[in-house]
């Protein structure tokens, strides 16, 4: 209890964890409060907002309920920003601990292939890679960890190298561990901490990239995303801007959420950090 | 000129007939037209290749037309809908296997050689029968092309061809390019295909790539007093909202091919000094087409094909994907054509219980979940409209239980997904209906069409009835007999399905009210803008 009073300290991090809370509560609850199709016909086309209370936001070009497209965007983005950032979090610890610990030609090679990912801009490469495979929702999500996948692992080497040194690991060999074992059971515990640090910036990035894909009509077209509804509104933007602003809002609310839950996460570790 | 002015506006109060003729220009009736000026228009794409005899497709007529002429152009009141062009006069042979065309005196081309019937006979023969994408099909018999003179082209036919096509084919398909040009090298990496030299009444200047194509007044133009327009800039504005913005700031006079999005042309037809103008597109409809693969076994049954016919509302789609700026069609050919249409034809109400009982009938009973079965859904990437009928018809489609999931493609990636590898289920494809159903239209249901022929039958379907038909129709001669066999066509397609016609659209234009002589022809855009003037 004394972390989380702790991380409740700061206005920031109350803010970001009320946001990030309603947001969780509107993935979770989408399918209860909206059962069916999010993208059924519910309406007459383009009804504005505040109108009809049964559609409370309006609806779009076709005549479904902003509303409940909204709640189910929520879902998708959250899924896809979480899976994202597991995975390129995922395969960077990993790859910077086999590196970091390994050293030499493996280490070489490993960070070399890593130098090569982070040349080519992540969203390009994001962007690239859906074209080629064809978008739907997993391959979103790897799309993004390709490019993402970097900064941990540099992170995670730059740990395990100063992991590696210590006592521990070396009376860790002494008693005959296999490597690997070593690498993952007492190293890349230790590294963890500060690799996990980067998950908020991560998990905000993996969202806005998910949008901007499904903005330029590479999201999963069989899912609603936010993305995609800006994109869709920015064709009647003259007539009906509150298409493209209503999800461009929560978009906005989403990130700096996630981000400010994350600095308060970072500045409680590091009081704690500070205090031991 | 003022004289004239009068008398032509009494003779529209006047005269009822008048009015009800299409051939009315929208505005500038009360004008005399003024010498001139540079016109400024939007164009959102940047076709490679600007050679319209290689490349017969709207988005390089639109540029080409006014720099490369056909021998006739599409007419609102001329004889067969047609006004002469390079040609004054044709003529097909009672047996088919001839047609005499009478060319222009005195025409030259841009570079100061004179315009003869060698041109023509060059054109027909080494690019519109070999190289043209349309030309291919409605030239295929041609064998020789005849020059007794300078000013006479006889085109000599294998087999008997009907002069109705030929005559129908004339608009889009006869841009003739110069012989003293292309006959050295290969037509296809000629320079003159990115930089063209033709008869017309502009001359091309210069391409900016992402930037502008500017064509310059042709001083030496046949056409009396012609052109008035002294420049024509095709501003490049791939973005569609940024069209209706730049006409508003005056930054351009005209935005043509529907370049201002559907939805914006409400509020714009409000502001003052704008106007929306429908007409000048009648012999460029677009047709709404749900493709569909026969090799899956489900739709190879009709009463599934039929199912989904009367799942879809024709009427919301046109008053809510096209914002009533369309119409709900019947068969496969549109409605505003005034020599094949009949509604003669099976028709499909939008019925959801009838559609339900059809599939019931068909034997694909709803699982637990709802669902029959799923499939595959490509619509084209072409058109705002053409995606948006794909979240429709993937709706319209759950409400019968058929689990219709979305594939988007890029352009290129949709016509190898569709028309090479056949990985559809459903499509939902815009082809263009061009004056004749031999040209464009036949070759969505004919069958033994090789693979990867874009906008052709590729869904497998194989109807040796209509096959038989359309073999039959393209060999007679007679005219009203010939049209009676395309009616009879409509007839089977519809009530066979190959494939389902929802509906027929064309495009709007967006004009400053100086733009004078507007769409005064059904393939207005597309023309060559001779008469076009600004008032200042």
């Amino acid at each position: 209890m004394i972390p989380l009073r702790r991380f409740l300290h700061t206005p920031e991090a109350i803010a970001g964890a009320i946001l990030l809370t309603a947001l969780f509560a509107m993935a979770l609850s989408a399918s209860l409060l909206f059962p069916g199709d999010p993208q059924a016909i519910a309406g007459p086309a383009l009804l504005p907002p505040f109108q009809d209370w049964s559609l409370p936001l309006g609806t779009d070009r076709l005549g479904r309920d902003v509303l409940a497209e909204l709640f189910h965007g929520a879902r998708t983005s959250l899924a896809v920003g979480l899976a994202a950032a597991a995975a390129a979090l995922a395969v960077g610890a990993v790859v910077g601990t086999l590196a970091g610990f390994a050293g030499g030609l493996v280490d070489e090679m490993l960070m070399r292939t890593t130098d090569a990912f982070q040349t080519v801009p992540s969203f390009l490469l994001a962007l690239a890679f859906v074209s080629v495979v064809g978008p739907s929702l997993g391959v979103v999500v790897i799309a993004i960890a390709l490019g993402t996948w970097t900064g941990p692992a540099r992170v995670a080497r730059a740990e395990v190298l100063s992991i590696r040194e210590r006592d521990y690991v070396a009376s860790a060999r002494a008693v005959g561990m296999h490597p690997l074992e070593i690498a993952f059971r007492e190293v890349l515990p230790n590294a963890l901490p500060p690799v996990l640090a980067m998950s908020s910036v991560i998990v905000a990035a993996a969202i806005l990239t998910e949008a901007a894909l499904s903005f330029l009509g590479l999201g999963d077209p069989n899912r609603v995303t936010w993305g995609g509804m800006i994109s869709e509104g920015r064709a009647v933007l003259r007539t009906a801007p509150f298409l493209s602003i209503v999800p461009g809002i929560a978009l906005v609310l989403t990130v700096l959420g996630i981000y400010l839950a994350g600095e308060g996460i970072v500045e409680t570790t590091a009081v704690r950090r500070g205090l031991s | 000129m003022s004289g004239f002015t009068i008398s032509r506006r009494k003779m529209l109060a006047g005269s009822a007939m008048l009015l009800a003729s299409t051939a009315m220009p929208i505005s500038g009736w009360a004008q005399t037209p003024k010498k001139g000026g540079r016109l400024v228009l939007a164009a959102d794409s940047e076709p490679r290749n600007l050679n319209p005899a290689i490349v017969a497709s709207n988005g390089v007529f639109f540029i080409s037309s006014k720099i490369v002429e056909t021998l006739a152009e599409a007419s609102f009141d001329g004889k067969d809908g047609l006004a002469p062009r390079l040609a004054v006069s044709w003529e097909g042979a009672p047996d088919g296997l001839s047609a005499t065309f009478k060319l222009r005196d005195g025409v030259k081309w841009h570079d100061g050689k004179p315009f003869t019937s060698a041109d023509v006979a060059f054109s027909a023969l080494h690019i519109w029968k070999p190289l043209q994408n349309l030309g291919r099909t409605v030239f295929k018999d041609l064998a020789a092309v005849d020059t007794p003179d300078d000013l006479t082209a006889v085109f000599k036919f294998a087999k008997p061809t009907p002069f109705q096509l030929i005559r129908n084919a004339l608009p889009a398909l006869s841009s003739v390019v110069p012989k003293h040009i292309y006959e050295v090298g290969k037509i296809e990496d000629n320079p003159a295909n990115n930089a063209p030299i033709g008869t017309g009444p502009f001359k091309f200047d210069e391409y900016k790539p992402g930037q502008y194509y500017r064509l310059t007044k042709n001083t030496d133009y046949w056409g009396k007093d012609e052109p008035y327009l002294d420049e024509i800039i095709y501003q490049v504005l791939p973005d569609r909202t940024s069209a209706a913005s730049a006409l508003e700031a005056g930054e351009i006079q005209l935005a043509a091919f529907s370049a201002v999005p559907l939805a914006d042309l409400d509020r714009i037809s409000k502001v003052p000094g704008l106007k929306v103008i429908t007409k000048g597109y009648e012999g460029l409809t677009y047709q709404l087409v749900v493709e569909i693969n026969h090799r899956r076994k489900e739709l190879a049954d009709l009463k599934v094909r039929q199912a989904i016919a009367h799942a879809i509302d024709k009427d919301f789609v046109v008053k809510t994907v096209f914002l009533g700026y369309a119409a709900t069609a019947t068969g496969p050919v549109p409605k505003n054509d005034p020599q094949f249409y009949t509604a003669n034809v099976p028709t499909y109400p939008f019925d959801v219980a009838k559609a339900n009982a059809l599939l019931d009938e068909a034997g694909y009973k709803k699982g637990a979940d709802g669902k029959r079965f799923s499939l595959k859904l490509l619509p084209a990437p072409y058109f705002n409209e053409t995606k948006q009928f794909g979240d429709y018809l993937r709706q319209a489609l759950a409400a019968i239980g058929i689990d219709a999931q979305l594939v988007n493609n890029d352009s290129a990636a949709h016509i190898k997904a569709v028309y090479t590898d056949h990985a559809f289920d459903l499509a939902v494809g815009p082809p263009v209906f061009r004056g004749d159903p031999a040209i464009s239209t036949t070759i969505l249901m004919q069958s033994g069409i090789p693979d990867g022929v874009p906008f052709s039958n590729q869904g497998g379907y194989k109807n040796d009835a209509l096959d038989a038909l359309i073999t039959k129709a393209s060999e007679t001669l007679d005219t009203s007999a010939r049209t009676d066999l395309y009616k009879e066509f409509q007839k089977e397609v519809a009530a066979d399905l190959p494939l389902i016609n929802v509906a027929e659209w064309s495009f709007i234009s967006v004009a400053r009210d100086t733009v004078g002589n507007i769409a005064n022809n059904p393939r207005w855009a597309v023309s060559n803008w001779a008469d076009t003037y600004l008032e200042s």
